[in-house]
């Protein structure tokens, strides 16, 4: 794409965001709150009925302000036309949100997924080229129709369902360990819908699983079931009450949080969120997942501490997912970095090496047995 | 915790766990008993989640945790958390899949190898309405039920056939078994566990009918206490 069409579209995205907030300011004064925004989100989500469109309006207009920002700044470093380099400057950028028009690109490029992609180009057309095997297809496709079902993308069209069936089928040919997991679904889905390409969100996905993440997928899910101790083992190191009461109340972190990690957020975060969320992990790791979660857990523990029994506390954990916290996400991306305190990656490592440790330990008495 | 058989009054507590291959219909299962609704739109479930159902059995209260659960046969490791505990569990299959009742069977062993005959067990085989593409034989099922001491039922949560039904006997056999564990605890001197929370398969377990009842409060905990301990490390095994 030439500098000139590019900063063409920014232009235009830029009208587009300043239009957006006039038009929003003026239904204010005029007193129609809530109606300037479609039952459609952006992304083709359906908006629930119960959908909170005033909490929404007060953040959008701060949050377009925001927006206009960022995209200007990104516009330059995205204009320069050379890949982008990690360094400091881009982290703290990423931290602040990747405009949606360039997050498919930057995150392919920050990730690595650009280097891993130039040693084999071609190998999306590869592995789309038959034959496939039946039962991982028969799995997938059982799947689709329960992909994003209030997704305008998802539930209109079969485009969007087809393009998102070849990019499981191709992740699940390429790597038979973990083959098609519940999980990768929502996650190639909303890829999909942020890059629009099914090559690139193939890519993103195949960074996402195989060096980003640890093994949440394999069929033993091993790393899953470790990160969850590890995230257990930081509440209790920073919230020892919370840790505690759950304990009490016997509801287990898997239970909690097993969703958390295996979709990284997607159905479970408003959806800006979510994609902020990823923003920061495909720069800086999984690592931004323990954050999210210990941060989510932390601003809402005195409502946690109040549940004295399990499906109350195990609702609770539900809502703390959707509250107006989580929705102004510039606001909640910034305290992720401050609320759950110092966290070094070195903490990670050590906490994952040990768990893994006693888990196999485990394993080997009950074989022992 | 939502397992504990709760004697408090006239009332039983008892956790149930849905099981079984995805898209068989677990969370449709649930949500049809609990408030009557069927959404042919459902997202596939990764996260259990709970639903409470009160009824009255026999003028006893009855209050059922219902935890629904992620079925892909990936999330099988986590299997052991979502049914430690357990009172009853239902083990859904699809009458037109027979790769799903293959799941059953292994359900089934896996419950029966863990805990034993301390839950009890109920099959489902869902989408009845669908009988024209039936390719599960109705005898293979109910046999196999009856080899394992499960209750058997055909439903359909989306034409509301059964369900309510499956969910009656499955309470009143969980009743019949809570009651039979209490009598068997207020026997024994050892086993003065007001109800028992836990059953570790123990077919020798021969009583005879004493009429002794009593327990203070402070062993009784204490007992209980061992005993879920040891039903920990069971159930981790």
């Amino acid at each position: 794409m030439s500098l000139h069409s590019k900063l063409k579209i920014e232009k235009c995205l830029l009208n587009t965001l300043y239009l957006a907030e006039i038009i929003c300011q003026h239904r204010l004064t005029w007193g129609m709150a809530s109606s300037c925004f479609s039952n459609v989100d952006e992304y083709g989500f359906e908006r629930p009925q119960d959908f909170d469109y005033e909490t929404y309006e007060d953040f959008m207009s701060e949050y377009l302000k925001v927006l206009t920002k960022r995209a200007k700044k990104w516009s330059e470093i995205m204009g320069e036309g050379k890949s982008l380099q990690r360094n400091i400057t881009i982290k703290r950028y990423v931290r602040k949100g990747i405009p949606g028009e360039h997050r498919g690109l930057v995150w392919l490029s920050v990730s690595g997924g650009e280097d891993l992609k130039s040693i084999e180009p071609d190998l999306y057309q590869k592995l789309l080229q038959p034959p496939h095997n039946k039962q991982i297809a028969d799995v997938i496709k059982t799947d689709l129709p329960r992909t994003f079902p209030d997704n305008i993308f998802f539930n209109n069209t079969e485009n969007q369902q087809y393009q998102l069936y070849n990019i499981l089928l191709a992740f699940a040919h390429q790597n038979k360990t973990v083959g098609y997991c519940q999980g990768l679904n929502y996650i190639a889905g909303l890829l999909l819908l942020v890059t629009k390409s099914e090559e690139t969100a193939f890519w993103l996905l195949k960074v996402l699983i195989e060096k980003i993440l640890p093994d949440y997928y394999t069929p033993t899910m091993d790393g899953l079931l470790t990160d969850i101790d590890v995230l257990a083992e930081l509440v209790k190191m920073k919230m020892p009450d919370i840790y505690q009461h759950v304990t009490n109340i016997g509801l287990p972190w898997a239970v909690i949080t097993t969703k958390w990690f295996v979709c990284l957020f997607a159905e479970v975060l408003p959806i800006e969120t979510t994609l902020r969320i990823w923003d920061c992990l495909f720069y800086e790791g999984s690592k931004i997942i323990f954050r999210v979660a210990l941060t989510l857990i932390k601003r809402n523990k005195s409502n946690l501490l109040a549940c004295q029994d399990f499906t109350t506390l195990a609702e609770c954990f539900k809502e703390i997912t959707k509250d107006s916290i989580v929705l102004k996400c510039h606001d909640f991306m910034q305290s992720i970095f401050k609320v759950p305190g110092s966290l070094p990656g070195s903490t990670i490592i050590k906490l994952r090496t040990k768990i893994s440790r006693q888990r196999a330990e485990q394993k080997e008495n009950k074989l022992g047995r | 915790m939502a397992s504990s058989i709760n004697s408090t009054g006239n009332g039983y507590n008892f956790k149930v766990v849905l099981l079984g291959e995805g898209c068989v219909g677990k969370t449709s299962i649930a949500l049809r008993y609990v408030e009557n609704k069927f959404n042919d739109r459902h997202i596939s479930t990764l996260q259990a989640s709970f639903l409470n159902k009160k009824l009255t059995v026999h003028g006893k209260k009855v209050n059922l945790a219902i935890w629904d659960t992620a079925g892909q046969e990936k999330f099988h490791a986590l299997g052991p958390i979502y049914y430690r505990m357990s009172n009853g569990a239902i083990i859904v299959y699809d009458v037109t899949d027979y790769d799903t009742f293959q799941r059953v069977i292994n359900w089934v062993t896996e419950l029966r190898k863990m805990l034993g005959s301390g839950i009890c067990l109920a099959i489902a085989g869902n989408k009845v309405d669908l009988e024209k593409d039936r390719r599960v034989y109705t005898e293979e099922a109910e046999e196999f039920a009856n080899k394992t001491g499960a209750m058997h039922f055909h439903i359909s949560a989306k034409l509301n056939e059964n369900i309510e039904e499956m969910f009656f006997q499955l309470t009143l056999r969980m009743i019949e078994h809570a009651d039979l564990m209490e009598q068997k605890s207020t026997l024994s001197r050892t086993s003065s566990i007001r109800r028992n929370v836990v059953v570790v398969e123990d077919e020798a377990e021969e009583t005879e009918p004493t009429k002794s009842s009593c327990c203070s409060v402070l062993p009784c905990m204490q007992v209980t206490d061992q005993v879920s301990h040891k039903h920990a490390l069971i159930t981790s095994t």
